[in-house]
């Protein structure tokens, strides 16, 4: 039985992705997450986002088919998961938040335990097992004891174990949280590889900033309810805020002024503007308009990320 | 869950039982490592063995000392001395070693799952192809491996028990198989409640009190519930013979019954005897096989484990197979092991320990529908 298909490409997954409609679970009187829709497209990268306490990790539990919902369907790969549970185990990969290593085990012995509850063919796994080590640069590490790894370190091993049988669909809870910067920029890079192998990667965060650069697209959710799904290029279309510092900021203000352009005084550590702007092409004719009219800009640049600018207007439509 | 699911899994299990016992095998391998490598099992276990050394020895110690008395006083042999100190030693040590596998049992079981739950490695294991049984399964097979351990160190001693006292081998071979009969039964009620419970140290706390109930609270239960049993029994009067010898026979009582049949109060504790069978140390005294005491030859003195035995039989026949002269027939004093009891109680613990495991496997299936209160799936 073949259970993993080395070669990459989205081809063994006709139908796309993972995707949850109308899904809700509750626990005792919380409703933990209230007809939530989901999709994340295969060879994507989808962020899902929300604040603490939004039903994200309940979401994921659902999609990881752990736990069952109340109503509503989840598909993985266009299989139901308690139907054909063996089936979409295989497609599945699932990094949980709460690391839960098992810490007298060496990382080797972690991924080859895995890889047999997998029920992997038993002659490939030890090389499988030395590829995924250094596919998270743990191979100098392999054979120590779980314990002793930082949690960066961890996090890796997590993500090495979650992909260990080759999923089709990713699920990742809070892969970022506690890795330092280079850890991040390793995991975005990894995680755009991994999109682009075809796999539905899924990852759930409240760190915006660096979702921009990983996602293609973003599922917003809060209270346990699907507030917004859009694209990052959507998120991008919808104007975005920019912040402008200038030698002089009254000259920066009265050629906003006499460009008939909306601005507010920022009075930040360093002090300047910032307007909406609706897309890259006007930023850019307004950085040029302001640059020929003698205005000294020593700053011009999106004042958030993307997603996080949906997040806080959410977050301002919520109140 | 429905019904068709688990269908299709015992069908996916009779299709190919090899993967299904592989997957056991291996959460096996993965609990033992991590057991092995804990510095605490060791230390318990070289607790044990030097216990259980030390219990031999001041055994052996006491009854050598009590001999060398009535050696000195009486200038005789006294009655042990004919068989060894064997018999007594290998009793002792069977009773410690019982008890303390009943304690150490639930220590090495009871967290088995919701440890895991605790640490967030339950669900990596959920989340992979194993199904729900095969996870119950390793980790009971693991717990009790791990409870055996302290049985092989135990086995020195009751060699020694059982050489001394020129026993056969036989006893060490039924001794080892009840007790290891005995913590599997613990451990698979540990796993089970640890399944079911949210927390290790309540779950530990409750699998104590279920060894408890076995061990002390089937006495209990047995003796409040004899109360209950007031009835009567027919019964004639027996006869006893004037010059009847002190010494008691194992065949013939000693009276003959005449006159008419009389109803007579007398406990039915047939009909509760059943909570005693399932006390561990009824159902392991009664399985070790004792000489045959209705031959009149071999009769000497009644060991401890062979009282128990005999003690839970006369309670199970009830009035009818001891009250002298019930039905106008005359009673045994003694009660052959063609009856044996203990079937009866390793039956009813194997049906509380089976039921509990099954409540544990229901609470490890995915994608799971109920979630005990309070407890997070991940």
């Amino acid at each position: 039985m073949a259970i993993i298909s080395e070669q990459p490409g989205g081809q063994q997954v006709p139908d796309d992705g993972i995707t949850a409609q109308g899904v809700s679970r509750s626990f005792g009187a919380v409703r933990a997450v209230d007809h939530m829709d989901f999709h994340a497209p295969a060879g994507r990268v989808t962020a899902l986002i929300g604040p603490n306490g939004a039903g994200k990790t309940t979401l994921l539990l659902m999609l990881a088919s752990l736990l069952a919902p109340d109503q509503g369907s989840i598909t993985v790969g266009g299989l139901d998961p308690v139907r054909n549970r063996a089936e979409v185990r295989r497609r599945l990969g699932w990094m949980p938040d709460t690391l839960g290593v098992w810490e007298s085990l060496t990382a080797r012995e972690i991924l080859t335990q895995m890889a047999r509850f997998y029920r992997l063919p038993a002659s490939g796994i030890a090389p499988r097992v030395t590829d995924m080590l250094e596919g998270v640069r743990l191979a100098a590490l392999a054979d120590q004891p779980a314990r002793v790894l930082s949690r960066g370190q961890q996090q890796r091993l997590s993500l090495a174990r979650a992909l260990i049988h080759d999923p089709s669909v990713l699920l990742l809870d809070e892969p970022a949280s506690g890795l330092d910067p280079g850890s991040r920029v390793e995991l975005r890079t990894m995680l755009r590889q991994l999109a682009a192998e075809g796999k539905a990667v899924v990852v759930s965060s409240h760190v915006l900033s660096e979702l921009d650069e990983i996602a293609d697209g973003a599922v917003f959710v809060n209270n346990g309810r699907t507030v917004r799904q859009q694209t990052t290029e959507e998120a991008a279309a919808a104007g975005r805020r920019y912040a402008i510092t200038a030698a002089d900021t009254a000259a920066l203000a009265a050629e906003l002024a006499r460009l008939g352009l909306e601005f507010r005084r920022e009075e930040g550590r360093r002090p300047g503007v910032s307007l909406v702007l609706h897309n890259e092409v006007g930023a850019e004719r307004l950085l040029r308009d302001l640059v020929l009219a003698g205005v000294g800009i020593r700053s011009f640049a999106p004042a958030a990320g993307a997603l996080e600018e949906t997040y806080m207007n959410l977050e301002g439509e919520r109140r | 869950m429905s019904s068709m699911t688990e269908n299709r899994e015992v069908s996916a299990r009779r299709g190919a039982p090899g993967p299904y016992l592989s997957g056991i095998a291996h959460v096996v391998a993965l609990e033992l490592k991590q057991r092995l490598r804990s510095r605490g099992w060791y230390i318990m276990l070289a607790i044990w063995f030097a216990l259980t050394g030390l219990v031999t020895w001041l055994t052996w110690a006491s009854w050598s000392a009590s001999n060398a008395f009535q050696t000195r006083d009486f200038g005789g042999v006294s009655g042990t001395a004919l068989t060894g100190p064997g018999s007594l030693i290998f009793e002792v040590v069977l009773a410690f070693v019982l008890l303390f596998a009943l304690l150490v049992a639930p220590a090495l079981s009871a967290n088995a799952v919701n440890g895991d739950r605790a640490g967030g490695t339950l669900a990596i294991l959920q989340v992979t192809l194993l199904e729900p049984g095969q996870i119950l399964w390793g980790k009971f097979f693991a717990a009790w491996a791990a409870a055996l351990a302290f049985l092989v160190a135990s086995t020195p001693f009751l060699v020694i028990g059982v050489a001394l006292g020129g026993l056969t081998p036989a006893y060490i071979l039924v001794s080892l198989v009840m007790l290891a009969v005995e913590v599997g039964i613990v451990c698979a009620i540990g796993v089970g409640i640890s399944a079911l419970a949210g927390r290790p140290l309540f779950s530990i706390v409750v699998t104590y009190l279920a060894v408890a109930g076995l061990v002390v609270g089937t006495l209990i239960s047995f003796g409040l519930g004899t109360g209950l049993t007031q009835g009567t029994v027919m019964a004639n009067n027996p006869q006893y013979r004037a010059y009847a010898p002190l010494q008691s026979d194992p065949v013939d009582a000693g009276y003959t019954c005449a006159g008419p049949l009389r109803e007579q109060s007398a406990m039915h504790t047939e009909r509760v005897a059943w909570t005693l069978a399932m006390n561990p140390f009824v159902v392991v005294a009664d399985a070790i096989p004792y000489p045959d005491r209705t031959v009149r030859q071999n009769f000497t003195s009644i060991g401890a484990i062979e009282g128990i035995s005999q003690a839970a039989r006369q309670a199970m026949a009830g009035p009818d197979g001891t009250v002298a002269c019930a039905n106008g027939k005359v009673q045994p004093t003694y009660l052959g092991q063609k009856t044996p009891l203990w079937p009866l109680g390793l039956g009813l613990q194997l049906v509380l320990s089976g039921f509990l495991m099954w409540l544990g496997w229901r609470s490890l299936r995915t994608p799971a529908r109920k979630l005990a209160r309070g407890t997070r799936i991940a």
